[in-house]
C-alpha cells in the first residue's frame, strides 16, 4: 500500500473525528446562530462526511499490538511440527539398486519401461496410420528372431527390432 | 626541471609503498598485497576460498586430520528460510542418507542441494584425496540470502507493493569419516544442569 495514501486518509479520518467531536461538544460555532438563542445548542448537523468507505473501516480491524520478537518468531518457525521429518521408508530397489519408497514403484525401472512402451506405441501408430484405426483384435509384441506361437494366432503382431529385454516376460 | 623530478619520484614512491585501502579509503603502507586492513569490501566469497588451504604434512604422533571439502551454490531461485529447513534436515547425516532424504523430498530446493552434494562428493574424491565416496558426512550445511530482484505487485485502488524475487545461497562442508553421534540432551538433564549452575554461583567480596 502507498505510504502517502495511507497517511492522507489517516489525516482525513482524524480531521473528521475532530470535527465530529467538536460538534458533539458544542464548541463549533460555524453552523449555529450568532446570537444566544433558547434552544438546544446541538443543532441537527447534516451528515457532511461521505458514507464510510473501505479506508475508514480499516480503523476497526484486528491489528497486531506489538512487533513479534525474533525469539518468538524462532520458536514458531523452528517448532518440530514445522521441521521436515526424516523419512524411514526408503529402501533400495531389488532390480536396479536405485533407491525407492516402500509403497512406490522404482523410478528408474519405471522410466526404462516407459521408454520402451513409447517406442512400441510409436510402432503401433506407424502401423495404424491414422487415428481411430485400431483393429478389433488383441495385440502381441514380438522382438527379434521371434515367431508367433500358437496362442498368438489371430492377434495383431507388433514387431520391435531389438532383443527381448530381460524384464519383458512372455 | 627539478620540481618535476621530485614530483615524479614522489609519485613513484607512493605507488610502490602506499596503497589505498578499499574499505576506509586512506593511504596505508603496504607491500606485495599485504595490508593492515584484511577484511576488504562486502563481496567476499570466502567459502570458495576455504578449499585452497593446504596443511603441512602431519607428524606421526598427531591424530589424523580428516579431509574437508567446502562447496556452495550461489543465487538459487528459492527462499533462504525454506532452504534452511532442508539444510537443517541433512546436517550431521552421512552423505548417502542425506542424498536419500533429498531424493524423496517434495521441496524445490532439494534438487539444488542434491546436485551440490553430488558435486562436492566428486570434488572430494578427485581433488581432496578422499578414498571412499561414501565415507563422508555433512558437517555444516546452511543457507544464506542472495541478491533479490525487485518487482511491482499491483494492488487495488492504485496501490502497489514491491515484490522481492528471492534468491538464496547454499553452503555445505563435507568431512571424511563416520558422522559423529550427537547425544540428545533430555529436558530433565537440561533442568538438572540449570540447577547445578545456579547452585555453583558464589558471592564475590563476601566473608
Amino acid at each position: 500500500m502507498s505510504l502517502t495514501g495511507f497517511v492522507r486518509f489517516l489525516r482525513q479520518s482524524l480531521q473528521r473525528l475532530e470535527s465530529d467531536f467538536i460538534q458533539a461538544v458544542g464548541l463549533d460555532r460555524s453552523l449555529g446562530p450568532a446570537l444566544a438563542v433558547n434552544g438546544p445548542s446541538l443543532l441537527p448537523q447534516p451528515n457532511n462526511s461521505s458514507e464510510p468507505s473501505f479506508l475508514d473501516s480499516i480503523f476497526w480491524m484486528a491489528v497486531p499490538k506489538k512487533r513479534r520478537t525474533i525469539e518468538v518468531n524462532r520458536c514458531r518457525r523452528r517448532n518440530p511440527n514445522k521441521m521436515i521429518k526424516v523419512k524411514t521408508n526408503i529402501e533400495p530397489c531389488v532390480q536396479c539398486g536405485n533407491l525407492k519408497l516402500k509403497h512406490t514403484l522404482c523410478g528408474f525401472c519405471y522410466e526404462k519401461i516407459q521408454k520402451e512402451t513409447s517406442l512400441i506405441r510409436r510402432q503401433i501408430q506407424n502401423m495404424e496410420g491414422r487415428p481411430l484405426n485400431t483393429p478389433a483384435v488383441e495385440t502381441v509384441v514380438l522382438f527379434e528372431n521371434e515367431t508367433p506361437g500358437e496362442a498368438d494366432q489371430g492377434k495383431r503382431i507388433v514387431e520391435r527390432s531389438r532383443k527381448r529385454p530381460s524384464w519383458f516376460n512372455l | 626541471d627539478i620540481y618535476q623530478i621530485i614530483h615524479y619520484s614522489f609519485c613513484i614512491w607512493t605507488i610502490r609503498n602506499l596503497r589505498k585501502c578499499k574499505k576506509c579509503q586512506i593511504l596505508a603502507p603496504c607491500s606485495q598485497g599485504s595490508c593492515l586492513h584484511t577484511t576488504a569490501q562486502l563481496n567476499t566469497k570466502n567459502w570458495d576460498r576455504k578449499n585452497r588451504i593446504v596443511y603441512p604434512p602431519q607428524q606421526k604422533d598427531e591424530p589424523p586430520r580428516p579431509a574437508e571439502v567446502f562447496h556452495c551454490r550461489r543465487q538459487i531461485k528459492y527462499s533462504k528460510d525454506k532452504m534452511w529447513y532442508l539444510a537443517k534436515l541433512i546436517k550431521g547425516m552421512s552423505i548417502d542418507q542425506a542424498l536419500a532424504q533429498l531424493e524423496f523430498s517434495d521441496k524445490k530446493g532439494a534438487i539444488a542441494i542434491k546436485e551440490v552434494l553430488l558435486e562436492a562428493q566428486e570434488m572430494a574424491v578427485k581433488n581432496h584425496n578422499v578414498e571412499f565416496k561414501s565415507n563422508l558426512y555433512v558437517a555444516e550445511s546452511f543457507s544464506g540470502k542472495g541478491k533479490y530482484l525487485k518487482r511491482i505487485r499491483y494492488h487495488g485502488r492504485g496501490m502497489f507493493g514491491i515484490m522481492d524475487k528471492v534468491h538464496c545461497h547454499y553452503f555445505v562442508k563435507l568431512v571424511e569419516g563416520t558422522p559423529p553421534v550427537v547425544v540428545q540432551k533430555t529436558p530433565f538433564d537440561q533442568a538438572k544442569e540449570y540447577v547445578e549452575q545456579l547452585r555453583s554461583r558464589t558471592i564475590i567480596h563476601s566473608l
